[in-house]
């Protein structure tokens, strides 16, 4: 006998970006390296508001760090680059979603693939998740910053900015 | 070939259990299922197609390494005689697969895993644990971090189903402790899908993934055992589940006084590596009978072993601030880390048999608390 489950998935749709964006919310994991990918992020977005806020990594958000983070007109979160960091980036992105606002998640290339799985699983395949290059903890704040502006591009094309 | 396996072999293609309705009661068959050094009583004949479906399985991701038994239908089917409920019940959502962790899923896991069909209630309560919220299975089956999960028995069951307690119970050498552990595992693989490298990302693994599956020590406790101390009767059975480390080992042959043998055990534990350094959480501290009565001796109740562990086990900030999160000044004590956010962290087990060794394993940190359930049936 197979010893192999199925899964059970709902699919569901993510939440368009409805330009113009007024206001974006950072929601940093406190993993290593988050907040300067945050702030690197931040000093390229001219004339937006930004709201930032903080979550456990590896742990769900509380409610009201939930209600905090979405305040904006979309919610960037910072940074899936292990396995328990990135499977709560993701399924906070899917509260997110499921509560109408759109998302980015910002995962390392070692474990974006984990993470689409885990979004499609949730019933979310489109889930936009942006890669950057693996590993960020460690660091020096310069390389961070390098590795950041890689992914800036990709960012301002789902938001429809130059 | 006087063997009794092979006398049983022609009834069924489960000899243990054939053995196991002939002779009544399971307890009693322990030393009939001694494998000796003779040539003669070692021999077993097993089905030939035995090693290649187990190899089929292992190249399909099905197993944790080890050969496993051939779930055969008729071998699942006798699961179900020990089971609570109809088979295509869903028990459970296990992630990050979502897998849907029904009786007949489990029944052919615990097959796998060498488990005896009466082990199938323990099996079902322990994988509804799992899935509670708090337990946090999503982050425990896909961290880098070295987390197991440990199952921890209580009450009559444990000499009800021979669980070891005593010496080496957190090693091989018994049937339930091994293939219960071993069970969980296999459902975590092929139910909640945390194949290692893929799902499971631990960065190194840990052995106790293989199994850690325990019966706490009542006969040689002095305190009130984890299941009552959680609500349950002292008659009652439970099983309790924890997200932890393997367990490390605390050598204290010398103390006499309670709070010199504790330094020994907060010294261990407090290791700025842990979750627990910088993440404050639960902290497993496995004490062998006889440390537990020279402590028990200067009149310390469980309690307060517990406030000493939670007040003293601790690291300081510069070397907590380490970890995957960043450390949080909410839980500074002046300049150190507290393991442990409240006493009832610390969650104090008797187990094992003579000798002065006890055991700690930290947590997950504050991302995973630990579920006891009850186990009805037995």
């Amino acid at each position: 006998m197979n010893p192999l489950a199925e899964s059970k998935v709902n699919i569901l749709g993510i939440n368009e970006i409805a330009p113009p964006i007024h206001k974006i919310s950072f929601f940093n994991n406190t993993k290593p390296n988050a907040e300067i990918i945050i702030q690197t992020i931040y000093a390229h977005l001219n004339g937006i508001e930004f709201i930032l806020s903080e979550k456990p990594a590896g742990a769900p958000a509380s409610q009201q760090e939930l209600k905090t983070a979405d305040k904006g007109d979309i919610v960037i979160l910072a940074l899936g680059d292990c396995g328990s960091c990135v499977t709560w980036l993701i399924l906070d992105a899917i509260r997110l979603e499921k509560k109408g606002t759109a998302t980015i998640s910002i995962c390392s290339d070692k474990f974006s693939s984990f993470a689409r799985k885990l979004a499609q699983r949730y019933g979310f395949k489109d889930l936009r998740i942006i890669e950057i290059s693996h590993p960020l903890a460690g660091l020096k704040k310069e390389e961070v910053e390098h590795k950041t502006l890689s992914i800036i591009p990709k960012i301002k094309n789902i938001l429809n900015i130059s | 070939m006087s063997n009794k396996f092979l006398k049983n072999r022609n009834s069924c293609d489960c000899m243990l259990e054939d053995d196991l309705k002939q002779n009544k009661d399971f307890k009693n068959l322990k030393d009939d299922y001694s494998i000796s050094t003779s040539k003669d009583e070692g021999e077993i004949i097993i089905d030939p197609d035995v090693e290649k479906i187990s190899l089929d399985f292992y190249q399909k991701k099905f197993t944790d390494g080890l050969p496993i038994i051939p779930p055969t239908k008729k071998r699942v089917q006798k699961f179900y005689q020990y089971s609570l409920g109809d088979p295509q019940e869903l028990l459970a959502i296990l992630p990050p697969l979502r897998g849907k962790a029904s009786r007949e899923k489990i029944a052919i896991n615990a097959v796998m895993a060498g488990c005896l069909p009466m082990f199938m209630p323990i099996l079902e309560k322990t994988i509804i644990a799992l899935s509670s919220e708090k337990f946090n299975l999503a982050a425990i089956n896909a961290t880098t971090h070295p987390v197991a999960v440990a199952t921890i028995i209580n009450g009559p069951v444990i000499k009800k189903l021979n669980f070891n307690y005593k010496a080496g119970c957190l090693g091989p050498g018994n049937l339930a402790n091994a293939t219960i552990g071993r069970a969980i595992r296999l459902c975590l693989i092929n139910i909640a899908g945390a194949v290692p490298g893929i799902e499971d990302h631990a960065t190194l693994g840990s052995p106790a993934k293989f199994t850690y599956c325990f019966a706490e020590n009542e006969d040689e406790s002095p305190w009130e055992p984890l299941h009552v101390e959680r609500g349950n009767s002292p008659s009652s059975s439970s099983v309790t589940v924890l997200g932890v480390e393997a367990p490390l080992n605390v050598n204290d042959h010398r103390s006499q006084e309670a709070t010199k043998l504790l330094d020994t055990i907060i010294y261990t534990a407090s290791t700025p590596g842990c979750n627990n350094s910088h993440v404050p959480g639960e902290l497993l501290v496995i004490m062998s009978p006889e440390h537990a009565h020279t402590i028990a001796h200067e009149g310390w109740e469980k309690k307060d072993v517990k406030k000493y562990i939670h007040e003293n086990a601790q690291v300081p900030v510069n070397l907590a601030d380490r970890g995957g999160r960043k450390l949080d000044k909410k839980w500074f004590k002046k300049d150190m880390v507290p393991l442990t956010r409240k006493l009832n962290d610390v969650i104090v087990i008797v187990a094992g048999g003579p000798g002065r060794h006890s055991m700690v394993a930290p947590g997950f940190g504050t991302s995973s608390q630990s579920v006891t359930l009850a186990l009805d049936s037995f």
